[in-house]
């Protein structure tokens, strides 16, 4: 290590607090590492378990039925996260955003004004997964929502929708939040689901032990809506969201009829993929999965990425790991299991330890095994087919397919390229949300092999205020050395009429 | 006399090169331009657009304001749509602001000194005219100077306007084309080894931008040149609120209000260059700077988020204005490169004047001060 750099702040520092961030946390603290803990949200949870500690304490009416409502499957966090509070060696900073990892273990952080940055000797990136964008005619309409919106709302902010209420979309999160809001007195006007009848045959044949118990839980689902008398239909196509202001109604395709339903909310639900902006923008190698239409960080099973960055750019080994569903799409169980994994593969790396246990990795494996079939179960199907021209895909800039078309037929076959001259992927969502479709369409164009390029992930991937930006602690004092371009043109009258030099 | 005479090949099709390219080729010149990659892939395309002869050094400024007048004029050298697509505001100005002493004396020192040249259209402005022209201005601004046709363009659009049009008279354009080798011909003129192939010619005009020296050592020449990587940052869209461009004189500073009202931020912070992978990084660790002299001189807008930040490669010369010119000893091989981040301003007038000299056979005295002999040995700063 040079004079110059910094010393790290923690052994570990792990980015996010859902369940593969927090077990491997426990982990490695319980293992006598010290780690610091960012994460967005207030409380540790992540998604899965959001609000849990609340909403547990909440002895009220309301507070009970909503945690009836939210099952087993919520309420099992909170061991974890009893455990992870328990920790003294976790420094766990809440509302906390990431906006930049580097390969070296370096870390910039914003929380409120506050700026900085932070090392540690190892880094593991547990940030988790985001809900598949959808574009489809309407989209941007106030009154479409995803289903993972509506849980944020009815964990943390105990909102309950009303109105005329669509699902739309695939996925066991779109089946268990029409149970939740049924459960809670909302019956939703129907369940449209994209999945067929099809497919869950085809699943059938990837059916392991494991995933008798899934079964068995989403037939309980499906069951207890149709008692409940919620109109469902499957192979749900062509979804369009229409309105003035907001949805009005929504109109689809089913078995070659065209339908249309008046309705106040859409909620859309396509699958979830891996977030890929921190692993992009820090220059991981990603893969292409294309049964299920996403990138994925390419990591080893331990979950080390590989750098892609030139050497002046990255000095020294990657000490970037990934784990959870920002590495693989597994759910919470397999995200604890992964995080434990990733933890003792972390302790090998600083020699505290000889790598993961075959138990601990047996454990992955097991809770992975599920995935095959629900992945041949409910395939994507909202943003299956790429979006006709006038549907917006960046939202942002309100780019539409044919206008990034237009533009790659023109001539601008490269991602960067492409967002240079469109602007798509250059407002405050940083490409999250467009990347992928406009990937898709200049593949559609330019019928390119192998993985789908990205944008290029420049600092920050979250918006910092520029007043914390002029404040920025924890600066490398090797990459702070004054460079500017000096092009102050000389006055020749000079030495005579200015100041002298400091 | 060359060999093949009017033959020219042109390295680096960014905005210079196809500048000159558009201006030989409508001279009836057979031009070619060869680039590693696609035309305008580097500073070209993703310089801020700014339209400046405010704080120009006084070698710059004759070319600078033959430049604007080309700008002015630019549907005569692209056509009337390319130059619509190239979005150029002129006459919103360009205003350096003083906050300090320090700045207010070099000001004061400024305007004696272009006075003295008898030189340009830079005005002098109290503490009260430029907080009245910027509004959100610190109250402890002391003045500024002002350019007041000063402005900007679009630079992707401006660097695809000079190409095609450098095209539609006549020039071709080789991409993805590398340059392997040069070697001077006998008689004169030049036969350049690349990965398309061997071409034979007159005149070799090295506008290879950040790889400006690599190319010159081809030919056995030295020129000093560092790569940079200037850096920019991009806030999300705040109310309209600032026409001219700002710029600082000490302070690394320099922003404007984009048209959808994002305001980007530049001032010279430097990312990292990575030119043998053809790529920059931007390097936050040295935002603060730039942030903090944005705000000094605007402090009402510290709540702005900053969205994004990028980053181009660019070529640096030690003392901050181009190389261009024929080589020591090889008049059919001429260098321009080294624009030190302010370039593409100057490219229409480059075009023109490099044209017109390589058209008649004399360097015209616009170039004078740009000759690459001003860094033989005794003279570097």
């Amino acid at each position: 290590m040079s004079i110059n750099a910094p010393l790290p702040d923690a052994d570990v520092i792990i980015v996010g607090c859902g369940p593969s961030g927090m077990a491997a946390a426990v982990e490695l603290a319980e293992a006598g590492c010290s780690v610091i803990v960012l994460d967005m949200q207030p409380t540790p949870g992540g998604q899965i378990f959001r609000n849990l500690e609340a909403n547990l304490c909440d002895t009220s009416l309301a507070g009970q039925s909503l945690l009836a409502a939210l099952g087993p499957a919520y309420r099992a966090g909170a061991d974890l996260i009893q455990r992870f509070r328990a920790c003294s060696r976790i420094d766990y900073r809440p509302q906390t955003t990431v906006w930049e990892v580097r390969p070296d273990g370096t870390v910039g952080w914003l929380q409120g004004m506050n700026v900085g940055y932070v090392r540690g000797r190892q880094v593991l990136l547990a940030h988790g997964a985001m809900e598949r964008p959808v574009p489809f005619p309407g989209w941007t309409l106030p009154g479409v929502m995803t289903a993972g919106a509506v849980q944020t709302l009815l964990k943390a902010g105990h909102l309950k929708p009303s109105g005329r209420i669509v699902l739309a979309g695939t996925g066991p999160l779109l089946l268990l939040l029409a149970n939740q809001l049924h459960q809670l007195g909302v019956k939703p006007a129907l369940v449209g689901r994209t999945d067929r009848l099809s497919d869950s045959v085809r699943a059938m044949r990837h059916l392991r032990p494991g995933g008798l118990v899934l079964l068995v839980k989403g037939l309980g689902w499906l069951g207890r809506l149709k008692l409940a008398g919620v109109k469902s239909v499957t192979g749900l196509e062509n979804l369009a969201a229409d309105g003035a202001q907001s949805v009005e109604s929504v109109s689809f395709t089913v078995g070659g009829k065209r339908q249309t339903l008046p309705c106040d909310l859409l909620i859309v639900h396509d699958g979830i993929v891996p977030a890929i902006d921190i692993p992009n923008a820090a220059g991981l190698r990603l893969q292409w999965d294309g049964p299920n239409a996403s990138w994925r960080p390419a990591t080893t099973p331990d979950g080390l990425g590989a750098s892609t960055l030139p050497p002046e750019m990255s000095a020294g080994p990657c000490v970037l790991r990934v784990t959870g569903d920002a590495r693989k799409i597994g759910g919470a169980d397999a995200a604890m299991a992964h995080g434990r994994v990733a933890a003792q593969a972390i302790l090998a790396a600083l020699d505290h330890g000889a790598g993961p246990s075959a138990e601990a990795l047996r454990a992955v494996d097991k809770a992975l095994s599920v995935r095959p079939f629900l992945d041949a179960a409910f395939p994507p199907g909202l943003a299956q087919d790429l979006p006709d021209d006038d549907t917006i895909v960046c939202r942002c800039e309100e780019l539409t397919a044919g206008d990034l078309r237009a533009k790659i037929r023109s001539g601008f076959r490269n991602m960067d390229a492409l967002r240079g001259e469109t602007r798509c992927g250059m407002g405050p969502c940083q490409g999250r949300n467009c990347m992928v479709t406009a990937a898709r369409l200049l593949q559609d164009e330019t019928r390119a092999a192998g993985c789908l390029p990205t944008f290029r992930g420049r600092p920050p991937i979250r918006p910092i205020p520029l007043g914390a930006v002029a404040r920025l602690s924890g600066l490398a004092p090797r990459a702070t050395i004054r460079l500017t371009l000096e092009d102050k043109p000389e006055n020749a009258s000079e030495d005579t009429v200015d100041a002298p030099a400091e | 006399m060359p060999r093949q005479n009017e033959t020219a090949l042109i390295i680096g099709a960014g905005l210079q090169g196809c500048s000159i390219a558009l201006f030989l080729a409508r001279a009836g010149w057979n031009v070619t331009l060869l680039d590693k990659n696609v035309a305008g892939r580097h500073a070209s395309s993703v310089n801020a657009g700014g339209l400046r002869t405010l704080m120009r050094d006084w070698r710059e400024y004759p070319l600078s304001e033959l430049a604007m007048e080309h700008w002015r004029h630019l549907d005569r050298l692209v056509g009337a749509i390319a130059a619509e697509s190239c979005e150029v505001r002129l006459g919103v100005g360009q205003i350096a602001v003083a906050l300090d002493e320090a700045e207010m004396s070099w000001t004061l020192g400024r305007v004696q000194e272009m006075e003295r040249r008898g030189l340009g259209t830079e005005e002098l402005l109290s503490a009260t005219e430029v907080r009245k022209m910027l509004p959100g201005l610190t109250d402890q601004a002391l003045g500024g100077l002002v350019s007041r046709g000063d402005g900007h363009a679009n630079p992707a659009a401006s660097t695809r306007a000079f190409r095609q049009a450098a095209m539609a008279a006549g020039a071709k354009i080789v991409e993805n084309c590398r340059v392997l080798g040069l070697e001077r011909l006998p008689g004169g003129g030049w036969s350049v080894a690349s990965s398309s192939g061997r071409y034979e010619v007159g005149m070799l005009v090295n506008c290879a931008g950040a790889w400006g020296a690599q190319v010159a050592a081809m030919a056995g020449q030295t020129l000093p040149l560092k790569v940079v990587a200037p850096s920019m940052m991009v806030t999300a869209r705040a109310q309209p609120f600032l026409e001219p461009v700002v710029i600082g004189i000490d302070r690394p500073l320099s922003f404007k209000q984009s048209a959808v009202g994002s305001l980007v931020i530049g001032g010279g912070i430097l990312g990292k260059p990575c030119a043998d992978h053809d790529t920059s990084f931007t390097v936050m660790d040295r935002m603060p700077e730039g942030a903090a002299a944005t705000l000094e001189a605007f402090p009402a807008l510290a709540h702005v988020p900053v969205l994004r930040t990028w980053t181009g490669l660019e070529g640096a010369t030690p003392d901050g204005i181009p190389v261009i010119g024929p080589g020591e000893g090889t008049p059919d091989l001429w260098h321009v490169f080294g624009f030190c981040g302010h370039g593409f301003q100057l490219s229409p007038a480059v075009g023109d004047v490099v044209g017109r000299s390589l058209v008649s056979g004399t360097v015209d005295p616009l170039l004078a001060p740009f000759s690459g002999r001003r860094f033989d040995a005794g003279d570097a700063a």
